[in-house]
């Protein structure tokens, strides 16, 4: 048996994981049920307890989503934890990397907790209305997210099953660095123009939220986030290790920087998604904004003072720039 | 009569299900109550007063028809806005009492309060308002079980009270009280009739035909209003 | 909605459904007390490993023949002082000693007192220890568990030793070894390496193996390579392989009894299942009433759900809390042997406490993730209890 696979943490999040899933299962035969046969002007005793069996739907469907929340963060947490085991690899950039799925895996939660997000806020608004007007919406999402999740489940067996302790893998520097003088960064950036980006950027979406222009709002966020993982793997990021070579979104997370990864990240993605999902529902629903648009603004600039910081206290400290 | 109708009833039906075969409680029921009336739903049990109560309380759902209370269709909301309805509009006052048997008078006339998430003093004033009304205030912090009928049923006028309603539901009121504790109830009525509730009563408590204030009584039989 | 007054209720209600919830909580802290201490122990002895390890040398050399290892030459030694990257060369004289008697062995550890030892703690031990005294006759250090027994066997204060050449050695005992890496120094015997040598029966010039460190750990793979290359029967371990094969084996052995527990935990998710499905009418009636009074489903899975996180947490923090006890401060008794079972000597062993993040988190996810998901349908039939009901 695969010694990974029986490593505490992932024999706990494959079985956490597992139990979200059947959980999920049970909800969305119900969803479907509900959906094929919801009436809501008929009095039948179908269509009242139809209603009901939609409160399971949603009941399941908040619990799965606190859950997949805490269950990412272990995740990456045990990722950092199994870097002792395969070799090479110093922290959970190399693990990510020790087949083809780890990367695909990651990726599918950071959308899939997008997609809950979003649901949450239609949810929200479905709730608010007298006749459950978007609840057609908000279970064809449901049904969409679901699949997601069948997916995510297939992945992490695969990726777990799949990791060699035997084969070393590449660390960081070998992942991220420029060893063969290519440069990583999109568009043939360079470092002070990816830097200008990143605040435009920032002051653009800001500026968007403000003025409540939805498309541009949710465009220029999404560049944001783009142009922000760049800008911390390739520039903040060397701050916070104080190494100009240590280029890595993974290190950060560990104890030696005083975990402020979790930080860093939570703060860029919770924000993006409260945004996106309020500035697509508001959309697709046309209703009016909710009251998160605060919350949003500030976990963003949060996140770009936390970044900047970094440097200035660098700076200050040592008098120039790495 | 005052002009707003508070309580709207239009081709009402309900329909049960019983091994198999269909037992119709109520048939085409046409009601209006103007808001500070009080109207006694008269029969004997089968003729489908306390099922037409509970349809407009919203605690059933009707087979067919409409129950509107302030012109808002309770039958046919969504629950989240059915209950809010219920818990500001609505006061019922159960047959059985209905009360929490391990919680005192105050804890059962301040439950409807909790979920409207008022501060713990505007719940204080207002459960205190509401004993004293219903003339319980002595006891209120007696556990529900060492009362008395009629204690428990004007600890459950209390409870009925606290929010404030605009309607107030009655099921046998009368039925598990004796004649003194009865005509007290109806006592409370009147009160509350000055006050300018809607009052609803469904009763074959003879006592209820010659009420000392305004009523109206409709009788009803076999699921319809004669 | 969670004002006083709900809380209030809320405890009013976990207090009249308090048989319900006691033997809920009953079982889970039995399941949860489980659980942790074996968790605990695991991570308290992974800890207590990397510590040992941490001072260990980096790499070992010794000979095989056969597949067994032999007697290491001195010789190799010198070679080894000439490959460039590698310090702190040091023999080591050790071996097992049979008790014939009741066929229980000690670990003979040598020591050559006057070198510079490549072992953290064997340094800090050697200048701790009065050399000169240590000296004056022929002394040795030993760890508790040896200590205990000898004076079980009425060795109260020296040792015969009974050598392979026949000869009887008397070796005085100057000293108890330090508790702190009781694991592995529980059944040692520290000596001066030609005492040991005696002992052992190994020649004057050979040793049982050679160890060494290589300060750049990108060299490692390198040193492999390079010294298998030297001699047809040298065999070199380095530290990682070491820490790399603990780590295998308690993940094994705990990979196992998660399995395991697996079972248990399905088998208590489906009596929760059931437990909660159980209404009684009169339950079924107040919620109802509940609702009649104008609270809405929500409300009513708010209360339901809240009660079952208190029971959860409750639970867990008990069980955990008892766990903590169990195996850091009473050290664990029976539960122990499953890890450390097989051992030679009794082990006084007291448990390092190691409670961190993830064994709490990883505690926690198994058991509250597994109850809440079996409690959720059966809550939310509850809650969407019918108004009706209130007026049966």
């Amino acid at each position: 048996m695969n010694e990974v696979l029986l490593s505490n943490q992932v024999i706990v999040y494959l079985l956490s994981e597992s139990t979200l899933f059947f959980l999920l299962l049970v909800a969305f035969i119900v969803s479907l049920r509900v959906l094929i046969k919801w009436d809501f002007e008929s009095f039948t005793p179908l269509q009242f307890s139809l209603e009901k069996q939609a409160y399971l739907v949603t009941t399941i469907t908040l619990f799965v989503f606190a859950m997949k929340f805490l269950l990412i963060l272990y995740f990456i947490f045990s990722i950092d934890t199994l870097s002792l085991l395969v070799p090479g690899a110093m922290c959970g950039a190399g693990v990510i990397e020790a087949n083809d799925y780890g990367s695909f895996l990651l990726i599918l939660k950071l959308i899939i907790l997008f997609f809950l997000t979003l649901w949450l806020y239609i949810n929200a608004y479905d709730m608010h209305t007298k006749n459950h007007q978007w609840f057609k919406e908000k279970s064809w999402l449901f049904s969409f997210i679901f699949l997601l999740i069948i997916v995510e489940l297939g992945l992490d067996f695969s990726y777990f099953s799949n990791i060699d302790t035997h084969l070393p893998v590449s660390c960081c520097s070998a992942l991220f660095g420029q060893l063969e003088g290519a440069n990583p960064l999109p568009f043939g950036l360079s470092i002070p123009l990816l830097l200008v980006l990143f605040y435009l950027l920032y002051a653009l979406v800001i500026l968007a939220l403000k003025t409540n222009q939805t498309l541009l709002y949710i465009i220029s966020n999404i560049l944001f986030v783009y142009i922000a993982y760049y800008a911390v793997v390739y520039f903040f990021g060397t701050y916070v290790y104080q190494l100009p070579t240590h280029k890595c979104p993974f290190c950060m997370l560990q104890a030696e920087y005083a975990y402020v990864g979790y930080v860093l990240w939570a703060s860029l993605f919770v924000g993006t998604y409260m945004g996106i999902a309020d500035a697509i529902s508001t959309l697709w629903l046309k209703q009016n904004h909710t009251k998160s648009q605060k919350n949003v603004g500030y976990l963003l600039s949060f996140f770009v003072l936390l970044c900047s910081a970094y440097v200035a206290v660098y700076y200050f400290k040592n008098g120039v720039l790495l | 009569m005052s002009g707003d109708m508070m309580i709207q009833i239009e081709n009402l039906n309900r329909t049960f299900a019983h091994a198999g075969n269909e037992v119709k409680v109520l048939q085409d029921i046409n009601l209006t109550i103007q808001k500070g009336e009080c109207v006694i739903l008269k029969g004997v049990s089968g003729s489908g007063k306390t099922t037409l109560l509970s349809l407009m309380a919203g605690l059933d759902k009707p087979s067919s028809g409409k129950v509107l209370i302030e012109g808002e269709p309770i039958s046919k909301l969504p629950d989240a806005f059915a209950s809010e309805l219920r818990a500001k509009k609505i006061g019922m006052i159960f047959q059985h009492f209905n009360l929490f048997e391990h919680l005192s008078v105050a804890e059962n006339v301040t439950i409807p309060l909790i979920p409207s998430g008022m501060k713990m003093k505007e719940i204080h004033s207002k459960v205190e308002r509401s004993l004293t009304l219903a003339n319980i205030i002595h006891k209120k912090e007696i556990l529900a079980s060492r009362l008395s009928g009629g204690e428990k049923q004007r600890t459950a006028i209390g409870r009925a009270l606290v929010a404030n309603p605009d309607i107030i539901l009655c099921d046998e009121p009368t039925a598990n009280l004796d004649r003194d504790n009865s005509l007290l109830f109806i006592d409370i009525l009147k009160e509350l009739h000055s006050m300018g509730k809607t009052i609803v009563v469904a009763t074959h408590d003879p006592l209820f035909d010659n009420l000392s204030f305004e009523s109206r009584v409709i009788p009803m039989v076999d699921g319809k209003i004669v | 909605m969670t004002n006083n007054a709900f809380w209030h209720f809320l405890t009013l209600q976990l207090f009249k459904e308090r048989s319900k919830h006691t033997s809920v909580i009953l079982i889970s802290v039995m399941i949860l007390f489980l659980l942790s201490s074996v968790l605990f122990i695991s991570s308290s002895i992974r800890f207590s490993l990397d510590e040992t390890l941490k001072v260990q040398p980096d790499f070992v050399v010794s000979r095989l023949q056969g597949g067994s290892s032999i007697a290491t030459p001195l010789a190799w030694g010198d070679e080894l002082l000439d490959i460039y990257g590698i310090s702190k060369v040091t023999p080591r004289v050790y071996g097992r000693y049979y008790f014939t008697a009741k066929e229980k062995s000690f670990l003979i550890v040598g020591v050559d007192f006057m070198e510079e030892q490549s072992h953290e703690r064997l340094q800090k031990l050697i200048e701790t220890t009065d050399i000169k005294t240590f000296f004056g006759g022929k002394q040795m250090l030993v760890g508790a568990g040896v200590k205990t027994y000898l004076e079980a066997h009425f060795y109260k204060s020296s040792y015969n030793f009974l050598t392979p050449d026949g000869t009887f050695e008397k070796v005085k005992i100057f000293n108890t070894l330090p508790t702190q890496s009781n694991l592995l120094a529980n059944d040692m015997m520290v000596m001066p390496i030609d005492l040991a040598r005696k002992v052992l029966g190994l020649g004057s010039e050979e040793v049982s193996d050679i160890t060494f460190n290589v300060p750049n750990p990108d060299e490692w793979d390198m040193m492999t390579d390079k010294l298998s290359a030297l001699h047809y029967d040298l065999h070199v371990v380095n530290k990682n392989e070491v820490r790399k094969s603990y780590e295998n084996l308690y993940n094994y052995k705990g990979g196992l009894f998660l399995m395991l527990f697996i079972i248990v935990l399905g088998t208590f998710a489906l009596i929760l299942y059931q437990r909660y499905s159980m209404v009684y009418s009169s339950e079924r009636r107040h919620i109802g009433l509940l609702r009649a009074l104008g609270w809405s489903i929500n409300d009513v899975l708010k209360l339901k759900l809240i009660e079952t996180l208190i029971v959860v947490f409750s639970s867990f923090i008990l069980g955990v809390f008892l766990a903590y006890v169990y195996v850091f401060m009473v050290g664990a008794p029976i539960l122990r042997e499953i890890f450390l079972g097989g051992q030679n000597l009794d082990n006084v062993v007291s448990f390092v406490p190691v409670v961190d993040f993830s064994v709490l988190s990883s505690i926690f996810l198994i058991y509250a993730l597994p109850f809440i998901a079996a409690v959720l349908v059966p809550v939310w039939r509850v809650s969407v209890t019918d108004p009706k009901e209130a007026m049966l």
